[in-house]
């Protein structure tokens, strides 16, 4: 039999609105449309989603005019900024600054180092499709940083990319078996989520598809709600006993403590530092998905710009600073941002949505209900998830990464820094912009 | 305001006003959960019989803070007389700044009382010779002294307290002089100078910056003797500098307190005492939980079940099943107090002594919710001992060390259990309290409502350990007998023998065991009679198994001098080999290894599980933690034997193989498990199964709280006796008739004659299957005493055949492994009935859906 067109209308559908959509993320970026009315909010701005993309395409931030520095929250990063030196002071274009961070400053355990001081926050198979994790997986792999499996499980897929992925330990421990800790280089407990401290994490019964409730073996189309805090941990000693438990499963794995920024975020570093981890991730109350509850995004943790240099002061004055890697994450969009929570005391960031947004997130919210996403992100509707093709999907992540350390060099050269970790805890290099004082 | 608990409280305005007390120069100290142990005994024993304990529990602690507490004291060891020890109160003080010794004395101690004794603390020469000290501990200066009656009149009158007993006033005085005490020479200070270690009548605290280990050491005090001790190793998580004064325990008046835990309300609590014109000096939870304390029973005279009432709630469920007349007080009591209740994980320990009675007492109280970890026990012989602990494994270790010394103990308990906090059935909270018994001393343990724990089988001989007995020769063993049937001859016997048989039996299986053909044999025997529970006519279980522990222990010792092809021995010195046969069992004294870390136990089991050691025999336990952890993906074919006390994460993660427990089990055993099998001979501690995906679990005896909490997948569990609470909350474990799973509760215990008991109900808690969305639980219920009210999301629902043919063949291998007859399962009071007469299931309730589509998925189904 003779096929005239070897390809399925499924797949010529597909194509479409692929085709339509890349063309979108391009032309809008260009601004030869103008701007859209109504994309973006205070803190992701119009501006910024076009720069994203800008940078998703071309590896470099846009030079038509957007934004691509802050956005118009009124608050936290956007009313921080540099005091760069005069440009005679800047170092030559020809010197490029070190922008990879050790992630264990432990005497003992494995070395890893990171060439960008960020890698990929947890998203778990679920909130997202297999395709999103693909994508980012391979744009870590490239890199030489990492992504993190988010507490959903570990799809096959990913295996071939282990070196590269963190594997998530959260409180429903959906999909986390013996052999997901042993892949991974790097074990991240996630205790707490900026975006809804006192909050398990939760997928909702729409999203929870065969596929899902498969990979977690629970019952499908069955809200999935993870416990607060952990069942197994309750007190510091349970803490350290929990990592002590990981490091008998893999003995080389790094360790990594997510949690959020209540008032006493400070002793919960020392606390981990103490329980053994090498890792203090905190992720403040900007990030987070579509999925959070209304009354707990942005209302509950404490900024991340007022946790990190607290964290990072008070573990100078316990004099562990330099034995501990502190990530931030929860809100960081830009390089900008990236090199503020730098300033303030982190050592890098953890990103996620600006990765979502590099591949076609707008911000609309429709995350956690119905099929999900409609560019095929936060979704595991088989349809629409095909709108992402992974390979597409790395390269957009890469070019961004690409563009974060172009800029963030950039700024090092700008204040005549030969590295990223000599603006760790320059807090004097910052400026406040707003009127609060 | 004429009443006099009141009139007390208001001496202490001036005293404790805000002008007088200065805010101290530090900042709350925030500190996480820590190791404890108590104990009481009718007869007095020695610190050191503490240590292994404490050290086996180092891991709970960081070193920051460690600390004793002894309760009913050697006079002589103080160099005074009973009378003094009895009469005085004792005030111990902590001088970190040896110098101010004469000017604290002369503004504290002379003008307030009247000397009678004093001496001090002889500590190591040079504190740095205890590894991993880092601080100088203070010097410790003890005085026996009573309150001047100058200085009492003076009191009395002042406030008005002629109307209350003398005592009372006297306490008052010297806790309020210690309060001034402890602001003028620690809290105001930025150098801290001195500190009121403890200041009750026949009771001494001693702590410092240390594990606790370390001040038994460095005081040299392993042989001072008392008849309650409680220990504490702390875990801060805060500060650079830390100081003596904030370790553990804590005082009231005559009782210190040392808590394992960390609750959310200090705030609130701190608020409620200042109300009361309490103000804390050393700013933590632990402190203030004492104050509390000391306010109920001291100030307000409540009896100590309505002080428990006012720490740990009763709540929920557990409050409707109370009588009307108590639920009548305990309502009033939490309307006045709940905010003086402390909110969040912890476990109190109290060492107390009742002067006017001359009671000394342990008491040990857990949070209504059961966040933390907690074993109680008790042997009864001779000597009485009682003990609460966070880990089974730290009393086993007190027991075996007191054992190895003293003759009147042995090393295992009579009993071990966990107390339901906040419940309507034991209260949450047990205290041992020795009384005076003619010349000696007794113990009596009581639950929060006064109801005694008694052994039953305290009526039948402890093996006599301080006399030989001879062996006798029971029967002749023939070499043709199988393991099985050389077992089943002895507990076929055994009613009618006494310890000599017993010990003739075992010394010919030990014969047997130095010919290799022999030893799988001897090792299969004694593990049956230590798992099975069989009737054993006038020999006391407890013995029995320490007999059969000290048994197994010559074994072991025999393979390790003359290993072979079927047993081999991990001897760690020698560079390790493979197994000389696919078979060969690998036996492993846990003693060397560290409990976790790089040189732990659970690295060692996987490194020889690499070498190809498929057979496994981990005999010596003590608190060994992630055994069978680390094997990866599809360990089939594995077998894991374990003896001893074993520790936490017990097979979590295991995907296919075995491991059996001969004995009681830890806490988190099985997180993660994926597919394999796992028998626990005993007992098993909290959350059991935690986001299990897979496998199958015999448990003999009890689950402690949140057993399967958050399974999928097809766990598939039996549990013989019942759980605390929380019992497959969050399961999401599909159709069990589908594949899914399921937990069969069976509700019995059993009695010294081995009779299978029902209990009073399968399930005490108030939270059964709450929210479960996938699996079921199949409860034998045959006095139908579950009820909706247990379920917060689940429905009853009738057994039917498939249900049956379903859970069958697990119950018959529950009968194969613990003896527990099928067929006895169901019987109701002798009469056998049907199946579904006597089993109920509760599955997943439908009308909770959350949303549109939950319902429609229903619909389908």
């Amino acid at each position: 039999m003779v096929k005239l067109n070897s390809k399925s209308p499924e797949q010529m559908i597909t194509e479409k609105h692929v085709l339509a959509l890349r063309e979108g993320f391009h032309r809008w970026a260009s601004l030869e449309l103008g701007k859209m009315p109504a994309l973006g909010d205070a803190r992701w701005t119009a501006d910024l989603i076009y720069a994203n993309w800008v940078q998703a395409e071309t590896g470099r931030p846009p030079s038509n005019g957007l934004n691509f520095q802050t956005g118009n929250s009124e608050g936290g990063f956007d009313l921080l900024d540099f005091k760069f030196l005069p440009e005679s002071k800047w170092l030559p274009a020809s010197q490029e600054p070190d922008t990879s961070i050790p992630l264990n400053k432990r005497a003992y355990d494995k070395k890893i180092q990171i060439p960008i001081p960020f890698y990929g926050g947890g998203m778990s198979y679920g909130s997202i499709s297999e395709q999103i994790m693909l994508s980012r997986a391979r744009a870590a792999k490239k890199w030489g940083t990492f992504t993190s499996t988010g507490e959903g499980g570990y799809p096959d897929s990913l295996v071939q990319y282990k070196d590269n992925v963190i594997t998530q330990i959260a409180t429903g421990l959906f999909g986390v078996r013996e052999e997901t800790i042993q892949n991974a280089p790097i074990v991240e407990f996630k205790y707490a989520q900026g975006a809804k401290p006192g909050l398990g994490g939760h997928l909702l019964g729409d999203k929870t598809t065969m596929a899902v409730a498969k990979i977690r073996e629970s019952v499908p189309w069955v809200s999935l709600f993870s416990p607060f805090p952990f069942h197994s941990v309750y007190c510091v000693e349970d803490h350290r006993k929990h990592i002590d438990w990981v490091k008998a499963t893999n003995p080389e794995a790094l360790v990594s403590v997510k949690v959020s920024t209540p008032t006493d975020v400070d002793m919960v570093a020392v606390g981990s530092y103490y329980a053994g981890a090498h890792i203090i991730h905190i992720d403040g109350s900007y990030g987070g998905t579509g999925a959070a509850p209304e009354i707990a995004k942005k209302n509950i943790a404490m900024p991340i710009e007022f946790a990190i240099p607290r964290v990072h002061e008070h573990l100078v004055k316990e004099g562990i600073r330099d034995e501990v890697v502190l990530m931030s994450s929860g809100g960081i969009r830009t390089a900008y941002d990236i090199a503020k929570a730098i300033a303030l005391g982190a050592d890098g960031c953890v990103i996620g949505t600006a990765e979502l947004v590099a591949l076609g997130c707008t911000r609309c919210s429709n995350c956690e209900r119905g099929r999900g996403c409609p560019f095929g992100l936060t979704t595991t509707d088989p349809e629409l998830s095909q709108l992402v093709d992974p390979d597409w999907g790395a390269e957009r992540i890469s070019n961004l990464y690409k563009s974060l350390q172009f800029q963030l060099r950039d700024i090092l050269r700008k204040l005549g820094l030969k590295s990223v970790k000599e603006l760790r805890g320059r807090k004097d290099l910052l400026i406040y912009r707003g009127n609060h004082v | 305001m004429s009443d006099p608990s009141n009139l007390l409280l208001q001496s202490r305005a001036s005293l404790m006003s805000d002008e007088n007390v200065a805010q101290p120069t530090y900042e709350r100290e925030a500190e996480g959960g820590c190791g404890v142990i108590g104990i009481a005994c009718s007869e007095k024993i020695p610190a050191k019989h503490l240590l292994q304990s404490l050290v086996q529990m180092r891991n709970r602690g960081n070193g920051k803070g460690g600390g004793f507490a002894a309760v009913g004291l050697v006079a002589e060891e103080f160099g005074t007389t009973q009378k003094i020890l009895e009469n005085d109160y004792l005030l111990a003080i902590a001088y970190l700044d040896p110098g101010v010794r004469t000017d604290l004395e002369k503004r504290f101690i002379v003008p307030t009382f009247e000397i009678d004794h004093q001496g001090k603390f002889d500590p190591v020469p040079d504190y740095r010779s205890i590894n991993g000290l880092s601080v100088r501990p203070p010097d410790v200066h003890y005085y026996f002294v009573r309150v001047k009656e100058s200085v009492f009149k003076e009191f009395q009158t002042k406030f008005k307290l002629e109307k209350l007993e003398r005592y009372k006033i006297q306490d008052e005085i010297v806790f309020q002089n210690s309060f001034a005490l402890n602001q003028a020479f620690y809290a105001s200070l930025g150098e801290k100078k001195a500190f009121v270690l403890s200041h009750g009548k026949n009771m001494l605290i001693l702590k410092m910056v240390s594990h606790a280990d370390d001040v038994v050491r460095y005081y040299r005090i392993e042989e001072m003797r008392a008849h309650v001790w409680i220990g504490h190793h702390r875990y801060p998580t805060k500060g650079r500098v830390w100081h003596p004064g904030g370790s553990h325990p804590f005082i009231g008046m005559h009782d210190a307190l040392v808590h394992n835990g960390d609750f959310a309300n200090y705030a609130s609590v701190s608020a409620y005492l200042e109300q009361r014109k309490i103000k804390p000096l050393f700013l933590t939870d632990t402190e203030v939980s004492v104050l509390v304390f000391d306010l109920h029973s001291r100030m307000y005279g409540y009896p100590l079940e309505y002080v428990i009432e006012s720490l740990a709630p009763t709540t929920e469920r557990d409050f409707t099943m109370l009588p009307p007349e108590k639920q009548k007080i305990y309502k009033m009591i939490q309307e006045v107090h709940m905010h003086g209740s402390p909110d969040g994980p912890w476990f109190f320990l109290i060492a107390q002594s009742e002067p006017q009675k001359n009671l000394q007492r342990l008491i040990g109280i857990t949070d209504t919710s059961m966040l933390r970890p907690q074993v109680f026990a008790l042997q009864t012989g001779e000597a009485t001992i009682g003990f609460a602990a966070s880990e089974k494994q730290a009393i086993d270790a007190a027991l075996e060390s007191l054992a190895r010394e003293d003759k009147r103990f042995w090393s295992r308990a009579d009993r071990y259990w966990n107390a339901r906090g906040g419940s309507h059935t034991d209260g949450g909270a047990f205290q041992f309290t020795i009384h005076p018994d003619g010349a000696k001393k007794k113990l009596i343990c009581t639950d929060k409502f006064g109801h005694e724990i008694s052994i039953q089988s305290a009526k039948r001989p402890a093996y006599d350990r301080t006399k030989s007995t001879p062996p006798a020769k029971p029967f002749a063993v023939k070499l043709t007998d199988t393991a099985d049937e050389l077992a089943a001859k002895i507990i076929e016997k055994m009613p009618s023998w006494g310890y000599g048989e017993v010990l003739g039996i075992l010394s010919e299986l030990e014969t047997s065991a130095n010919e290799d053909c022999n030893r799988g044999r001897a090792i299969q025997v004694l593990t049956t009679l230590m798992d099975r529970r069989h009737p054993a006519g006038n020999l006391r279980r407890s013995s029995l198994i320490s007999l059969y522990d000290e048994s197994l222990a010559r074994i072991v010792e025999s393979i390790k001098k003359n290993p072979t092809t079927a047993y081999g021995f991990r001897d760690q010195s020698k560079p390790s080999q493979k197994p000389a046969s696919p078979d060969q069992t690998l036996v492993i004294d846990a003693r060397p290894y560290q409990p976790e870390g790089p040189d732990s136990l659970s690295n060692d089991l996987v490194k020889m599980y690499k070498l190809g050691f498929r057979r496994f025999m981990v005999v010596h336990a003590h608190g060994h933690r992630f055994i069978g952890n680390g094997f990866g993906i599809d360990s089939k074919g594995v077998r894991m034997d374990v003896y001893g006390s074993s520790g936490d994460y017990l097979a979590s993660g295991i995907d296919g193989m075995e491991i059996h427990v001969h004995g009681n089990a830890q806490d988190q055993l099985s997180q993660i498990m994926k597919d394999g099998k796992l028998v626990i001979h005993g007992d098993v501690g909290q959350t059991f199964m935690y986001a299990a995906k897979g496998g199958q679990a015999y448990v003999l005896g009890n689950a402690a709280g949140r057993p399967l909490i958050n399974a999928v997948g097809k766990p598939r569990v039996v549990i013989n006796g019942t759980c605390l609470d929380y019992l497959a909350e969050s399961f999401m474990a599909g159709d069990p008739l589908n594949g899914g799973g399921f937990v069969i509760l069976n509700g019995i215990r059993f009695d010294d004659d081995a009779n299978i008991m029902e209990l009073d109900t399968p399930y005490p808690g108030g939270n059964l299957f709450s929210l479960a969305s996938g699996g079921a639980i199949y409860a034998r219920d045959p006095y139908g005493r579950l009820t909706s009210d247990h379920l917060n999301g689940g429905e009853f629902t009738e057994l039917t055949d498939a249900d049956w043919n379903l859970i069958k063949p697990y119950l018959d291998e529950n009968e194969r492994l613990f003896g527990v007859p099928v067929t006895r399962l169901l019987q109701v009071a002798g009469k056998t009935v049907s199946p579904r007469d006597i089993y109920r299931k509760v599955r997943p309730g439908k009308v909770r859906a959350l949303q549109a589509e939950e319902i429609w998925v229903h619909k389908k189904n």
